[in-house]
């Protein structure tokens, strides 16, 4: 029988439907996989491909038959009897570059042929053994959406409330229930004084000043009207917007520069920190919000004015920390979505969807194929950072690279001018000159001197007395353009730098838009830009879906769809990931505590029923109103509660997840630095306007350009320039949030660095004096005790009580007898309560 | 109103708690920070998983890539092939002659005369290899084990799995870092608690806000004494609060810290003969032998990881020169160091690690220099359960490549915190979700070099 009558056979006999396990037996099959086919795949494929070396690329192993029938990360090897399904043959024909076996040169005509005529007689292999690695565990979707923040969220009926007057909000009756199925009695509210400070730190970050106090004190109406117009009062303070953002600011990991490898700064950033204040004090419902900062530039066109808002919501998006050093375009393309992706799934969704970028997730039901199906949706998106990989157009800022808002009224003009040049180009201009001058005079010497030698004489005919070398001459020019193209290119980058810095107007913003392909992205196999998979269509997390994608439009990006999506109130996470996230601030730990992680490494929820009747509330009557939210919480009664201890509560329940007392929480650094500087009568209410890091040299910090100085700046703390691996040292030394991560919940270190700074650092001393000056000042409060009373009104918000007032006198008149002005003494006291607990928490 | 209606002294608080009060006032004595309800001094020490042949680590790094082809790796072949071409570049022969040094006969460059006296104590590293031959990717991947992402650095890890000795002084420390390549972050904590990260120290300055400018110390300890009456009021006040606990021990340990640090810091009290084997006091060694003696008076003191830099090993040209200028500035101090832990009884304790982010390539650039090579190069270590005198991997016979006993950063920082009695795979931290470790899924512990 000649081949050709074989191959027929086998094909007939395949398309019998016979099984390769039957053919596999027959003598003949084996014989002619033993001849060609063995010997083929040990030649060409064992060196990678094989469990008994231990070798898996692309985790495939071809030295057993079950090592091909599962295949590997693009799937089964080859399918017996279709040959065009099979990847192998795909892979050996090399079509494909990207997907060419062997790596190196491809295998004979002969070769092939045997290859494909194997698979197509049913592949018989009679090798048995197992493949090194187990079988890919598949993931099974449906059972993944049984987890519990999967589930829809439904209002759920409110418990019977054993004490009716107790309820102040239906969140109180959740709270009652729990507590009362361990047999715990919530402790008694907080008194005033220690309300009006914890409600106004909540609401502003500042401290409640001594006649907010005094007059909420004296209040005759009940204690919730009373708080009831407190919080009305602060919600509608602009400096609401101030305290809330910075939370908002901490998840987005804003920051002003690129950080990382080439730290350039961002000097836009800025404009999309003013964006998350504004929001945050009209009150923009939460589904707008999300919306714009996901897909602001595709929302339809209303005034100028609000369209430039939604672009520079997009912010969000282009603030990453990216590696510009990274020279592969493919890669930093790629890293530029994992930021998106993982700052998109954890900001809004507490899903640390990024870990599937290289298999599939390992805790929750997210394949990979998920990953790249957002992963398209933001490959089809331009991020205009101002920046690009090394290769893709240098690590200098280029205006063009970011966005460009409408209407320039709207924001602050801020036109640079271009600097002149500094010594350094000047003197090199200067060198270049000569050196060109120097070049033209020899080029047209030599010129002459070859017009002139045409005989082939060896001198110049002119009267000069020198001899003209023409080698040298021509050697010489040599140099010299070796030279000029050093210095010219050293010239033009000095110019370059300095006119980057100028032109820069206030209408720029950083953001992104749809780019102009839109495309599908490629499964790329263990996360290597190069290894591609298979292409998946765009679209979201299956998990989340009832087995129905959005419908992305052809011709845009698809980030318009997935921000409906995400704000649609049936979506499972997106309202219970922010009512807990409110909660976690004002009740100082979430109901769910680890507030970016909703899936199965994260904590569950200690009160689920409360989590889902605060999200179904939020989309519902309060059509997404954060302030709605906020005031709610805060009028429940359980949010009123001291923070006393009691030994039975706490023998049952000692991390107080039954919120059965009021947690004593640590102020953040902003709320210290803003609390020490209002007391001292230093601090600028006002909001500042831009940022410190548009007027610094748009170099690379750390090496041609210096992060700004931030001593004497006496805005809020919001408004602190955040230069990645810069931050300001207060900001550092009190936990915030480092701003390449995105951090829901800051660390609370108590580390004696923070000591040291409260004892020792100027900034405490100057602010104590200060604060000891405005007290003294005009001899009105001629008394210690007035002086000692003024300072605690002023920092804690009370009175001292007798052996306070005791030990403070002593402090300051010993102090005065060691010879300390009465500002020195005053203020050493005055630090001393800056630096106490009492200053540092709110209770 | 009754404000405080439960009224706890604070021996009632602590003695309610599992640990009781005798616990507390036992770490206290010990300088430990353990405290009432959980309160756990993140610094406080911690076993190892097991036995540590190093307590504590002193990494010299040398920024720039040095040349191994003129320091540590002796390339015979290369000295002949000097003007040869090999892929169209031009080979350039070592600018410097190596001896053999020591009963070992390690070969070691010319211009490390002190350090070569040491040969026998030094674990050549020559068949080092790291994934990036550009400064930033590189540097940072030295100190995180990571040039993708921000990741804790090595001495966070360390002191964040071993805790410190001396409550008194921080874990890690790292005198003149970088301010670019990632500044911070090489010696930052990232995901890991504040508390673990590297406090920076400069030479002639020590640490920030470490000492007063307007109270005398008596003055101040009468200011700490009213900061610490109204803490332990306040925790009167709210009962078990291991925070607020923490806030009171904060002040004592700031309160030590300022006496114990400028007294570590303070060099003169060294005595002349040791100022002048770490040539503190001569212009050319002064800067990093002062590095040197700060970094054996901080192991001394109890410090678990401190990191000494210096600049400038970036010889894409000047290599005759500007090689052996970094030489004279460091060798000298290197080997005083060596000196004075051995005298100390220090350097079997003591691991010693050497080296830049990667070498340079055997072919030469601009006549005299030398281009980045990532893919072979050179550094050491000495001291705490190293093999002294012998080299470990090979580059090829041009030290262009590492071919033999291959060493991939994330194997260097395997093998470092095994020695300090850690296993990089159980090493880890939890952080959105996941565990994470420095090493992350790589890193093979180098066996040979342990002795």
């Amino acid at each position: 029988m000649n081949a050709h009558a074989f191959f027929i056979i086998v094909i007939l006999a395949v398309s019998g439907s016979l099984k390769a396990s039957a053919i596999e037996k027959e003598p003949g099959k084996i014989a002619f996989f033993e001849k060609s086919i063995r010997p083929l795949l040990a030649k060409h494929c064992y060196k990678c491909h094989s469990a008994a070396k231990g070798e898996d690329k692309g985790g495939l192993t071809l030295d057993t038959q079950s090592g091909w029938m599962d295949g590997g990360d693009s799937g089964p090897a080859l399918v017996p009897g279709k040959v065009s399904e099979s990847l192998i043959i795909e892979a050996v024909e090399q079509h494909d570059p990207d997907f060419a076996m062997p790596p190196k040169y491809k295998l004979s005509d002969l070769e092939i042929v045997n290859l494909k005529k194997w698979v197509a007689m049913g592949a018989p292999d009679p090798r048995d053994g197992k493949p090194a690695k187990a079988a890919p565990s598949a993931i099974d979707i449906a059972a993944g959406r049984k987890f519990w923040s999967f589930q829809p969220v439904i209002a759920p009926v409110l418990p019977e409330a054993p004490d009716h007057k107790w309820v102040n909000d239906p969140i109180d009756r959740f709270i009652l229930a729990k507590q009362g199925g361990k047999g715990i009695v919530p402790v008694s509210d907080a008194d005033r004084e220690t309300l009006i400070r914890r409600v106004t730190y909540d609401l502003v970050g500042l401290p409640p000043t001594p006649e907010e106090i005094r007059a909420f004190r004296e209040d005759p109406a009940s204690d919730r009207e009373a708080l009831a117009r407190i919080v009305d009062r602060l919600l509608a303070s602009e400096h609401f917007g101030e305290r809330w953002a910075r939370h908002w600011l901490d998840i987005v990991r804003y920051g002003e520069s690129m950080g990382r490898t080439r730290n350039f700064p961002f000097p836009y950033a800025w404009k999309y920190r003013d964006y998350v204040i504004a929001a945050f004090n009209k009150d923009k419902p939460y589904d707008r919000f999300l919306t714009e900062q996901l897909a602001g530039d595709l929302l339809p066109d209303g005034d100028a004015e609000a369209e430039n808002e939604a672009k520079i919501a997009t912010g969000f998006l282009a603030l990453g920390s990216m590696d510009l050093n990274e020279r592969d375009k493919e890669k930093f393309k790629l890293d530029v979505i994992d930021d998106q992706i993982d700052v998109t799934g954890r900001a809004f969704m507490a899903l640390t969807t990024g870990c599937a970028r290289c298999h599939d997730h390992k805790f929750d039901p997210i394949p990979t194929t998920d990953y790249y199906a957002m992963a398209g949706i933001f490959g089809s998106t331009d991020t205009l950072s101002g920046y690009g990989s090394r290769q893709g157009g240098g690590n200098k800022m280029n205006r063009a690279a970011l966005i460009s808002l409408k209407d320039p009224e709207s924001s602050r003009p801020v036109v640079v001018e271009v600097t002149k040049p500094g010594a350094r180009e000047i003197k090199l201009q200067k060198q270049l000159t000569k050196l060109k001058k120097e070049q033209g005079q020899l080029i047209e010497a030599l010129k002459n001197f070859r017009k002139a030698n045409q005989g082939g004489a060896g001198k110049v005919s002119n009267d000069s007395e020198t001899p003209f070398n023409a080698q040298r001459a021509q050697q010489r020019i040599k140099q010299i353009k070796g030279q000029v193209n050093r210095l010219q290119k050293q010239v033009n980058n000095l110019a370059n730098e300095r006119k980057q810095g100028a032109g820069l107007s206030g209408n720029l913003a950083m953001g992104v838009r749809d780019s102009k392909t839109i495309t599908n992205c490629k499964v790329r196999i263990r996360g290597d830009a190069d290894n591609h998979g298979a292409e998946v269509a765009r679209g979201v997390p299956q998990v989340l879906t009832k087995g129905k994608q959005p419908d992305l439009s052809k011709d845009a990006s698809g980030r318009l769809e997935l921000a409906r999506w995400l704000s649609n109130p049936s979506h499972p996470l997106t309202a219970r990931v922010m009512v807990n996230r409110v909660w976690h601030h004002l009740f100082g730990t979430g109901i769910v505590r680890t507030v970016d992680n909703f899936g199965q490494s994260g904590e569950r929820p200690s009160h689920p029923e409360l989590l889902d009747h605060l999200a179904a509330r939020f989309t519902g009557e309060m059509n997404w109103s954060v302030k709605k939210l906020i005031r709610a919480m805060m009028l429940s009664h359980s949010y009123r509660l001291a923070s006393e201890y009691r030994e039975s509560n706490h023998a049952m329940d000692p991390d107080n997840r039954l919120f059965w007392r009021a947690n004593v929480r640590r102020l953040e650094a902003e709320a210290l630095r803003d609390a020490m500087m209002l007391v001292a009568g230093n601090l600028k209410l006002e909001p500042a306007e831009g940022s410190l890091v548009e007027k610094i040299k748009p170099g690379e910090i750390g090496r041609n350009s210096s992060a700004p100085v931030v001593a004497s700046f006496s805005h809020r703390s919001v408004y602190l320039p955040i230069v990645r691996n810069y931050v300001p040292e207060f900001l550092q030394v009190f936990d915030f949030a480092e701003p390449a991560s995105v951090i829901g919940r800051r660390d609370i270190t108590t580390v004696s660095t923070q000591a040291l700074y409260l004892l020792n650092d100027q900034f405490v001393i100057d602010q104590s004096r200060a604060a000891a000056k405005r007290l003294l000042n005009g001899g009105k409060l001629a008394g210690y005790e007035e002086q000692i009373n003024g300072a605690y009104l002023l920092a804690l918000g009370r009175s001292p009580s007798g052996s306070e007032l005791t030990e403070a006198r002593r402090y300051i008149e010993s102090a005065s007898e060691n010879g300390q002005s009465k500002v020195e003494a005053l203020g050493g006291m005055i630090q001393a309560l800056f630096a106490s607990a009492e200053f540092r928490y709110a209770l | 109103m009754n404000k405080f209606p439960l009224r706890l002294s604070r021996r009632d608080v602590l003695s309610t708690t599992s640990c009781g009060f005798g616990y507390l006032a036992l770490k206290g004595l010990l300088g430990g920070e353990a405290g009432a309800a959980g309160f756990r001094n993140p610094l406080s020490e911690r076993p190892s998983h097991f036995p540590a042949r190093a307590k504590r680590v002193i990494f010299m790094f040398m920024q720039g890539g040095p040349s191994h082809l003129e320091t540590f790796d002796h390339k015979p072949e290369l000295i002949n092939s000097g003007g040869k071409k090999k892929d169209g570049k031009g080979l350039l022969a070592p600018r410097y002659s190596f001896q053999p040094t020591g009963k070992s006969g390690l070969m070691i460059s010319e211009i490390y005369p002190h350090l070569a006296k040491h040969a026998d104590d030094l674990c050549l590293l020559n068949g080092m290899h790291t994934t990036s031959p550009a400064h930033p990717q590189a540097t940072i991947a030295l100190h995180t084990g990571s040039q993708n992402f921000v990741r804790p650095s090595v001495g966070a890890w360390i002191t964040y799995g071993l805790g410190t000795v001396n409550q008194d002084l921080p874990g890690f420390v790292t005198i003149n870092p970088l301010g670019r390549l990632g500044g911070a972050q090489n010696y930052g904590p990232a995901f890991l608690p504040a508390s673990y990260q590297g406090t920076k120290l400069t030479v002639g300055n020590s640490m920030a806000n470490i000492s007063n400018s307007v109270f005398s110390d008596k003055e101040q300890r009468r200011q700490i004494d009213l900061v610490q009456s109204m803490n332990r009021g306040m925790l009167e006040r709210v009962g078990v609060n291991s925070q607020i606990e923490g806030v009171i021990q904060s002040y004592e340990l700031a309160y030590r810290m300022q006496s114990a640090v400028p007294g570590v810091m303070d060099l003169k009290k060294e005595p002349a003969k040791v100022r002048e084997l770490y040539g503190v006091d001569n212009k050319v060694t002064s800067n990093f032998g002062t590095q040197c003696l700060m970094a054996r008076r901080l192991a001394e003191a109890g410090v678990r990881f401190i990191q000494v830099t210096h600049n400038g090993w970036d010889q894409h040209n000047g290599l005759s020169t500007k090689l052996k200028n970094n030489a004279l500035a460091t060798d000298q101090p290197i080997a005083a160091l060596i000196t004075d832990l051995k005298e100390r009884g220090m350097l079997e304790d003591t691991l010693l690690v050497w080296g830049g982010e990667f070498g340079r390539s055997p072919e030469g650039q601009n006549q005299d220099g030398r281009r980045h090579n990532n893919r072979g190069y050179s550094m050491w270590m000495a001291g705490g359960g190293i093999k002294g005198g012998i080299r470990y991997g090979a580059t090829d016979p041009l030290g262009g490549t590492a071919v033999e006993d291959k060493m991939h950063t994330h194997d260097l920082h395997a093998t470092i915190l095994h020695l300090m009695g850690l296993d990089h795979t159980k090493l880890t931290y939890r952080y959105a979700g996941r565990d994470f470790r420095l090493t992350d899924v790589y890193g093979e512990v180098a066996q040979k070099i342990i002795s």
